[in-house]
């Protein structure tokens, strides 16, 4: 069975609700409250926590949401590479290309 | 004027910081989006092929591109319909996998603080993870950089995003990319994110810990639920541990500033902090 484009017009408005509400909530929250300075420095350490949290997910979980390593080498040498790369440049620009060069030519040979 | 577009963006910190008072507005937010807006073309072409595969026209493929705004989501639409998922389900799992934006938007809220009520909620509508990375660096590291600023940011990398999508689904499946090969490219982008970050041993083992965590929870709740959770609890284990060195031990080598072998960007994160 195949959805209507009717169907794909609401589906996309309910995804929308979805994806506006938690984006929308806590901006409203504290944008007129002051912001306690607890909540400040437990939110300074969100980012790095959250894009790790990515990285593992992007590099170490099957879409079955189990932990894998099979088949992830050159996405996982190349990761190391980025590391470096950032580490020594602080550019992102080169970090995110020369990453995507160094896991395509992995994924060839590994 | 082409040329200077891509050195500005290679070169971003430094170069722009000297050169932002000549060059034109909206080419000093290109130049700051520019890394999220190129891996957005091929992650958004295969995006608008797979949209398309699923049955999502044109017009739809607009309209999610640029409602829903985020890779993950419109990755997980696309192959839910290719499952032919019920409705409810997909948005009950779309709700699940945008929850980690409440963070986001928790973790900007001291730079948005006081903006008006429709400058926020048009700030919200288009926050995604990659644009939030270039504006929580940006606002961290650039007492200059306004709000208006970063809501430009995000609309230009909106702008990347959604032609993308558009073209990708024009082309529909007459190409084939390897989605796991370009999906890299945001996980270097986190990974830069991440290495520009480290700037003391305690952030460094807050990170280790919050890998751990991720996997332990996103196989426990099989969902990106587990991205919020681990969050949530690495971020507040952080916090609790710097707060209780800070009491005790303020001294310690676990909170000293370790040193950038690249002496850039100007150190001006402590001052922000503050």
């Amino acid at each position: 069975m195949e959805w209507n484009t009717t169907q794909h017009v609401w589906l996309i408005l309910g995804c929308f609700c979805v994806a506006f509400a938690p984006r929308l909530i806590p901006l409203m929250f504290f944008r007129t409250r002051k912001i306690p300075d607890w909540f400040n420095e437990w939110m300074r350490y969100v980012p790095i926590s959250l894009f790790t949290a990515l990285v593992v997910k992007d590099i170490f979980i099957s879409p079955e949401y189990t932990v894998t390593i099979v088949n992830r080498a050159p996405e996982m040498i190349a990761a190391v590479i980025v590391i470096g790369i950032a580490y020594w440049t602080r550019s992102m620009a080169i970090s995110v290309v020369l990453g995507l060069v160094a896991v395509f030519l992995l994924a060839m040979v590994v | 004027m082409c040329e200077m577009g891509l050195d500005g963006g290679i070169l971003l910190g430094k170069a722009v910081a000297k050169s932002r008072e000549k060059l034109p507005y909206w080419r000093r937010i290109l130049d700051a989006s520019l890394p999220v807006d190129l891996s957005y073309i091929p992650i958004g072409l295969a995006c608008g092929i797979l949209l398309n595969a699923s049955g999502f026209n044109v017009w739809t493929t607009l309209m999610v591109s640029i409602m829903v705004f985020s890779g993950g989501a419109q990755f997980l639409i696309a192959s839910l319909l290719a499952t032919n998922a019920p409705m409810l389900s997909v948005i009950l799992m779309m709700f699940f996998l945008e929850l980690r934006y409440a963070l986001l938007g928790s973790s900007l809220s001291k730079y948005l603080h006081g903006e008006s009520l429709g400058f926020t909620a048009l700030f919200a509508a288009s926050m995604n993870d990659e644009n939030y990375a270039l504006n929580y660096l940006k606002f961290s590291t650039d007492k200059k950089f306004t709000p208006h600023e970063a809501l430009h940011v995000e609309h230009m990398t909106l702008i990347f995003w959604t032609i993308s999508n558009i073209i990708g689904s024009l082309i529909g499946s007459a190409i084939n990319i390897d989605l796991t090969i370009v999906h890299f490219a945001l996980t270097a982008l986190f990974l830069y994110m991440i290495v520009v970050q480290l700037k003391n041993g305690l952030i460094i083992v807050i990170c280790i810990l919050s890998g751990f965590l991720a996997a332990f929870f996103m196989v426990l709740t099989k969902s990106t639920l587990g991205l919020v959770l681990s969050t949530l609890t690495a971020s507040f284990i952080g916090f609790l541990v710097e707060a209780t060195i800070r009491k005790y031990k303020p001294k310690s080598g676990w909170l000293r500033p370790m040193k950038n072998p690249a002496g850039s960007p100007e150190d001006a994160d402590e001052d922000a902090d503050d």
